[in-house]
């Protein structure tokens, strides 16, 4: 059974662009330009996505790797082509934040949040690399003060996200 | 803001710490057009598809922190990458237009010892080559490449979205193709040139990815193209690493060689295919050289 989630409804409500979500009038203009709607044959369809959202309606919720919210390829062309200037993209944002933080993300995300978290990277340097970069007469690459990095990403709570 | 004579380089994870031979294109086309850069120890930018979608806030924090890294130094940042590009102008500009957001942030960024100003720009390399003109351009190439046909892909987060990042056209660039055009090649017009190149529901299901990138390539190649020219990093990866896996979905080899807009310039300045690690690449570029006398 479907039920109101208020505090999705709320966190949506609160991202900066709700004055223009309430005005989504289901066209489907999100719908027509999506590339991962045209090849999954809409088993992913922002237009549902951003109707659930503004309803409280957690449907893509509950469940890993939800497709009906993660496959979301985020090249904002949706937004683009909204004719009321709706930031969809800023909506998916806001859902797959939660989706993340009740753990039911792809490993992919969170995996590179951990590198991240760890070395200020997400693809932290290695051996054979810096040869190559040696090789082809690039510079050394200044690596991240990763402490500092930790530190700040304590702060807004990502140990707490990534369970660390 | 800003107006340096001297930007920061931000190469990103992805050109930095994996395919450093997008840098060396970069580095010595910029020489000869007198773009001058240097380092700073920038931390990931961090990624917009990955870590904005597993947390807003770390993101906005970490994107400010590297931004206060360069207004340190008073200097422009310039991007070779699409991802870090869009991250670091989509930060900035929040933060400068946003009190409350930059409030939150500066308190966040006090517990290192940091504070956002809101006093330099981000710029694409794109851009920069795009401003520095055709002129400068032509006035560099040895080889010109008449005939070349290639397929321009910008990919989404050079221009998107257009109302804060304000980079080009959002769906008909022109800046690309004008880079392009400087060396000789020629631009086709294909249909799907606005299309995504599917890395990004790529980190969620494979499937899909590679049909979106089967469709992109098609297109380009019923177009007459011969070659694609990127400017994003993960866009690279996905044509030139990933094309063998939409080979298997569509059932067909494709071939088509993918080069960075940088490799392209430097190419037609007369550097040696060796010399820019063109060796690394998945899709061999033999033939193409060879056909327009470039290997």
């Amino acid at each position: 059974m479907v039920v109101v989630d208020y505090e999705l409804r709320k966190k949506v409500m609160d991202a900066h662009i709700h004055d223009a979500l309430k005005y989504c009038y289901q066209c489907a203009r999100c719908t027509d330009v999506c590339p991962v709607a045209k090849v999954t044959d809409q088993r992913y369809n922002p237009r549902p996505v951003i109707m659930n959202s503004f309803l409280g309606l957690n449907t893509f919720m509950g469940e890993k790797d939800n497709f009906s919210l993660w496959g979301c390829t985020i090249c904002d062309t949706c937004d683009e082509v909204c004719p009321q200037k709706i930031e969809l993209t800023e909506i998916f944002t806001v859902l797959k934040n939660m989706s993340i933080a009740r753990g039911e993300g792809p490993d992919y995300y969170t995996t590179q949040a951990s590198t991240i978290y760890d070395t200020g990277k997400a693809i932290p340097m290695q051996p054979a690399i810096e040869r190559r970069r040696k090789d082809l007469g690039l510079p050394v690459i200044e690596p991240p003060d990763a402490d500092e990095v930790k530190k700040l990403l304590n702060e807004t709570k990502l140990n707490k996200i990534l369970k660390k | 803001m800003a107006k340096t004579e001297e930007y920061k380089m931000f190469q990103g994870c992805t050109i930095g710490n994996r395919i450093p031979f997008l840098e060396a294109s970069a580095r010595k086309v910029f020489d000869k057009l007198g773009i001058k850069t240097s380092e700073a120890p920038f931390a990931c930018c961090p990624d917009p598809v990955g870590f904005n979608s597993t947390d807003h806030l770390s993101w906005l924090a970490m994107g400010a922190r590297n931004l206060t890294i360069a207004e340190d130094e008073g200097k422009d940042i310039i991007s070779l990458c699409n991802g870090c590009f869009q991250t670091l102008k989509l930060v900035n500009k929040e933060l400068i237009h946003d009190e409350h957001e930059k409030e939150k942030i500066n308190a966040i960024l006090k517990t290192i010892g940091r504070e956002f100003k809101g006093t330099i720009n981000v710029k694409h390399f794109v851009e920069v080559l795009y401003d520095i003109g055709a002129d400068k351009i032509k006035e560099n190439v040895v080889k010109e490449l008449a005939g070349l046909k290639v397929a321009c892909h910008t990919g989404c987060h050079y221009n998107r979205p257009s109302e804060i990042v304000q980079t080009d056209d959002p769906m008909k660039p022109i800046k690309l193709r004008g880079v392009v055009k400087a060396t000789g090649a020629v631009p086709v017009d294909y249909e799907e040139e606005m299309l995504c190149c599917g890395a990004g529901v790529g980190n969620t299901e494979e499937e899909p990815a590679m049909q979106i990138l089967n469709n992109k390539i098609t297109s380009a190649m019923n177009a007459g193209a011969e070659a694609f020219i990127v400017n994003c990093p993960a866009c690279f990866q996905q044509f030139d690493t990933n094309q063998k896996k939409a080979e298997k979905i569509a059932g067909k080899n494709f071939g088509i060689p993918v080069l960075y807009v940088t490799e392209l310039l430097a190419l037609a300045f007369g550097e040696k295919p060796d010399d820019l690690g063109l060796k690394f690449h998945r899709v061999r570029l033999s033939a193409l050289l060879e056909k327009h006398g470039l290997s």
